[in-house]
């Protein structure tokens, strides 16, 4: 197996045998003031242009099409792409995930996420209005980073043409459809602020005494 | 003073003084869980322990005066660890609630977890469901209790009520209201304060807000006259209302100061207006020509020298009846005392041994006057004579003596009060007489304060050596106040007593110093937050529409005889009083430029609003804005005797506003939401033939009133009290607060 090359040595800049780095061949630059005025005359009567342009016009008439058609077709999306956010449920008991600790609130570096939260009938914290202005979020993935509760994540929904700059989303928007959650059909989250996938071994655990 | 050393560091302080109060005077840190410094130690964290050379083991800093000559280290590896053990037996089981707790981010126990760095749980120990209690305005989780202590101790030690304790049951211990299935105290709301996790929270504010999410705005409380200082929490008020403000709760820096619930819980008394009336704003600079304003005390200083220029600018008259008594009762006072100013503050109060308070509910009408109290009776062992006509039951276990007098008494109360404390002192050949003179026998059975009473409170001042004179506002408004305040001038000049006059509303010492009062009379008047033909109102029932004191930014004259500043919390975006006066031809560009312009005559100082402090700061004593000065006045008093003593009979009512409520603006706050009623003993039922929840109609004072009358089994005696809170633009104490009235019943 090849050896991967190490961190130190992508830090060594110095081009020398056996690291990672080596000079392509290129022809010279131009030294003199005649030199340069040569390579424009003969770059621009050699007509170099029209090799590419014939490329185009040979391949579109042979329809051998390697292009995308957006918006009818899309590709797939990284899982750790940071497009617009959903909110998680539980598994199986479908459960929001989002305790509304603020801290994604707190976070947000251009200050787009307002929340507003009371106390409910179980004592418990409920979140009863929450939007993120689409307009001046910049998909930082800091609120996801964040979030304790892996509640708020970062979806492939990178589509957000509006009429207005100031462009909301609500919780409801962003939530996972209940039974969409309870059915299972949800895949744990991969994305960014996900946790990592060796995180049991070091996780330390707690004294319990039951 | 004695002289040691912190760390290297030599230092010196009073005798008695804590090391840790010594070490954070000079700013060297020691850590604390449990401390408050208004409170006597309650020593259960021991995470303040420093090594002290010559002594086996640690010393706890809160706990220990520091020695002459000692050496103390606040840093070693074996203190640390010992910290380090203590907060991970606190973090034990400790519930990892954070993400919603309302402390997180202002929580001492997060704080100490990170800055011991304890980062994993070794012990372990069997957790058990604990309930969390609903005790009206507050919510109790005892998972979340670290049993400190702050709590009981404050509510002890400096409230008075008494009404909470530690209930020990080991790993089950907890908070537990004393006495009692549920809480039933006056909800001062301190314990939430000094807690310093997220055990006891405010009930409404639960869950509604992150600490870090709301600025704070540095005030004064604006429901009565000590004008404690507070933090306006204030933040966006919802996603549905744009551009909307709201405050969500009030804090207070609760090492050295103290709210009670109604400058905690009464802050939404905004008078939210939308726009401008521009129509009733010329209608008002009519109504302000046609010659007299009448306003009530719930003003700055500001606003009382605006009044004062449009007095002097265009001749108007200015009546406000209870600042002017108040203003007499002063003048009374100087002119035998020889200040202008009464001498004691709040601190005095609290580091006295003895106390004599006369005229005043005063738990109702002056929380602060009565936590200073607690204080000292706590700290200092005062003795205090709580000399009154109703006996009051929050006063019962800090008052020593209760000296019960008539209705109306006071002239005479006073005078035998006077001669108890002059007593061999070298006076005057006039005063000297006027004692001489006083019909004795008369003025005690009359006053129905007998011998032994005054010799039992001279008892109470054996061996005392700072001592107290408070006066209420039954005496300011009593019909022969003259004469009280010249007895009381007497006895601060020559006794060691220093006096304190409570004044009725918040910022009646401020106007009384400020406005040229003019005696009230029928006719014509522009009302302020008063009656009159026309209104001004910040209480949002007016012709034009007024901000609220939490709308506005100037000055209060405190209780303490300090200027201290308040701040805009919420924005209003009406016409102001300055808006008035500038259309009036009196010119300024902010209310606020007025604060350098308050009369130095009569003691304030020529201080621009922006250069005041509005906060306690790291400073033990209140330390806000300036002290006013006192000035030199001659004692040309002359006493007048004593003739005859009124009397009351039949019904008789007492203006007194239940607990936590002082204005119109508590009554708006809706934490505070109750019906106002008339609150009267069993005996009281009995005499005045009602029962409970009878619908009552009385004559009081000018007022027609419709009350339904409710038995308060807390009460003794036969006067019922007769809230005045409600009462919108009339609620003012201008009066003698007894009246006799004739009550008949409308229906039950
Ligand atoms: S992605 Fe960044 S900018 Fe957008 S809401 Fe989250 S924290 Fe704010
Ligand atoms: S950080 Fe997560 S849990 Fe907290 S409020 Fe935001 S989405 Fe909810
Ligand atoms: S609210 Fe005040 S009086 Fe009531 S328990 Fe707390 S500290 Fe005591
Ligand atoms: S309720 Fe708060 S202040 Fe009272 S003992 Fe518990 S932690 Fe301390
Ligand atoms: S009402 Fe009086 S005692 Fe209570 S917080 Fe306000 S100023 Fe202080
Ligand atoms: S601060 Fe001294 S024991 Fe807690």
């Amino acid at each position: 197996m090849r050896k991967l090359p190490s961190l130190q040595d992508f830090k060594d800049r110095n081009v020398a045998e056996g690291s990672s780095y080596y000079n392509i061949d290129g022809e010279a630059y131009p030294e003199t003031g005649w030199a340069q005025f040569k390579q424009v005359v003969t770059r621009t009567f050699r007509l170099e242009l029209f090799v590419g342009l014939w490329v185009v016009l040979r391949e579109m008439f042979k329809f051998n099409i390697h292009t995308v058609q957006y918006p009818a077709e899309k590709l797939p999306i990284g899982p750790r792409y940071r497009a617009v956010h959903e909110m998680q449920r539980l598994w199986e008991s479908g459960t929001e995930r989002c305790i509304g600790c603020g801290l994604c609130e707190k976070i947000c570096i251009s200050d787009c996420i307002r929340m507003d939260t009371k106390i409910d009938e179980n004592s418990r914290k409920a979140v009863t209005e929450y939007t993120i202005n689409l307009g001046r979020c910049i998909f930082c993935g800091y609120c996801a980073e964040v979030c304790p509760e892996l509640a708020i994540v970062h979806g492939g929904r990178y589509e957000n043409v509006s009429e207005q700059r100031a462009h909301y989303i609500g919780f409801e928007d962003m939530l996972t459809p209940l039974d969409m959650a309870i059915s299972g059909k949800v895949a744990e989250y991969p994305g960014f602020g996900a946790v990592t996938p060796h995180e049991d071994e070091r996780v330390k655990v707690t004294p319990l005494a039951y | 003073m004695v002289n040691f050393t912190i760390n290297g560091q030599s230092v010196s302080c009073e005798k008695g003084e804590t090391i840790l109060n010594v070490a954070r005077k000079n700013a060297i840190y020691i850590p604390t869980m449990c401390y408050l410094q208004k409170t006597t130690p309650c020593a259960s964290c021991r995470l303040c322990s420093v090594e002290a050379e010559g002594v086996e083991g640690f010393v706890l800093s809160c706990q220990a005066p520091a020695i002459e000559g000692l050496c103390v280290i606040t840093e070693s590896d074996s203190l640390h660890k010992e910290r380090v053990n203590i907060m991970k037996m606190y973090d034990v089981n400790h519930p990892l609630e954070c993400g919603v707790c309302d402390k997180s981010g202002a929580c001492d126990l997060q704080n100490k977890t990170l800055e011991f760095n304890v980062g994993t749980q070794e012990f372990s120990a069997k957790d058990q469901h604990r309930k969390i209690e609903h005790w009206g305005r507050i919510n109790y989780d005892p998972a979340l209790c670290i049993l400190c202590e702050k709590c009981t101790h404050v509510c002890n030690e400096v409230i008075g009520d008494d009404a909470i304790d530690l209930y020990f049951g080991g790993y089950g211990s907890k908070v537990i209201p004393k006495n009692s299935e549920t809480l039933d105290c006056t909800f001062c709301g301190e314990c939430i304060s000094v807690c310093p996790v997220g055990a006891l929270v405010s009930s409404d504010f639960q869950y509604t807000a992150n600490a870090w999410e709301l600025s704070k705005i540095p005030a004064a409380c604006a429901h009565c006259s000590a004008a404690c200082a507070l933090e306006y929490e204030v933040k966006h008020e919802s996603i549905d209302a744009i551009g909307q403000e709201k405050i969500y709760r009030v804090t207070n820096d609760f090492e050295v100061n103290t709210l009670c619930g109604a400058g905690r819980f009464a802050y939404d008394f905004e008078n939210r207006i939308y726009g401008k009336d521009k129509e009733a704003f010329l209608g008002a600079i009519e109504a302000i020509k046609k010659g007299a304003i009448r306003f009530s005390s719930l003003i700055t200083n500001e606003e009382a020298m605006i009044l004062q220029r449009m007095k002097e600018k265009l001749g108007i008259k200015l009546f406000n009846q209870e600042a002017l008594n108040f203003s007499k009762f002063m003048k009374a006072y100087g002119s035998t005392s020889g200040q202008s100013l009464y001498s004691a503050t709040l601190e005095h109060i609290r580091s006295s041994d003895a106390i004599v308070i006369i005229g005043s509910r005063i738990a109702t009408d002056n929380p602060a006057v009565r936590y200073a109290m607690t204080t000292a009776a706590r700290h200092k062992g005062a003795r205090i004579t709580y000399m009154h006509p109703i006996e009051d039951a929050l006063m019962q276990n800090t008052a020593k003596q209760y000296v019960k007098y008539e209705v109306g008494a006071e002239e005479g109360v006073m005078a035998l009060l006077a001669k108890t404390l002059l007593e061999g002192k070298t006076l005057d050949s006039e005063i000297s007489a006027f004692f001489a003179e006083l019909d004795l026998g008369y003025l005690e059975a009359e006053s129905n304060v007998g011998d032994e009473e005054m010799m039992q409170l001279k008892k109470n001042l054996t061996r005392t050596k700072k001592r107290t004179l408070i006066l209420g506002a039954d005496l300011i408004a009593h019909a022969k106040a003259e004469n009280i305040a010249r007895l009381a001038g007497l006895i601060e000049k020559h006794t060691e007593f220093k006096v304190m006059i409570v004044a009725p509303s918040t910022n009646t010492l401020g106007v009384s110093l400020i406005c040229d009062l003019d005696e009230e009379s029928e006719g014509y008047a522009v009302g302020y937050n008063a009656r009159g033909e026309f209104v001004l109102s910040s209480f949002g029932e007016g012709d034009l529409d007024m901000p609220s004191l939490n709308q506005q930014e100037g000055t209060f004259t405190t209780i303490d005889k300090r200027v201290v500043p308040t701040n805009v919390a919420l924005p209003y975006n009406g016409y102001v009083l300055n808006d008035l006066a500038n259309a009036l031809g009196i010119r300024a560009e902010y209310t606020i430029d007025y604060t350098s312009q308050l009369p130095y005559s009569v003691g304030f100082e020529c201080n621009a609003f922006d250069t005041l402090n509005a906060r306690y700061g790291n400073a033990i004593k209140d330390s806000r804005g300036y002290e006013l000065k006192s000035i030199e006045v001659t004692c040309d008093g002359v006493l007048s005797s004593v003739d005859e003593l009124p009397e009351f009979n039949g019904t008789v009512l007492y203006a007194c506003n239940p607990v936590l409520q002082f204005t119109p603006n508590t009554q708006k706050a809706h934490q505070l939401e109750e019906e106002a009623c008339l609150r009267g003993s069993e005996q009281f039922a009995i005499a005045a033939k009602l029962s409970d929840g009878d619908r009552v109609e009385f004559d009081f004072g000018t007022l027609r009133q419709k009350r339904i009358f409710k038995i308060d089994t807390a009460l003794k005696g036969t006067i019922a009290l007769n809230p005045a809170y409600d009462l919108g633009l009339a609620a003012m104490v201008s009066s003698y607060r007894y009246q006799s009235v004739k009550i008949s019943k409308v229906g039950s």
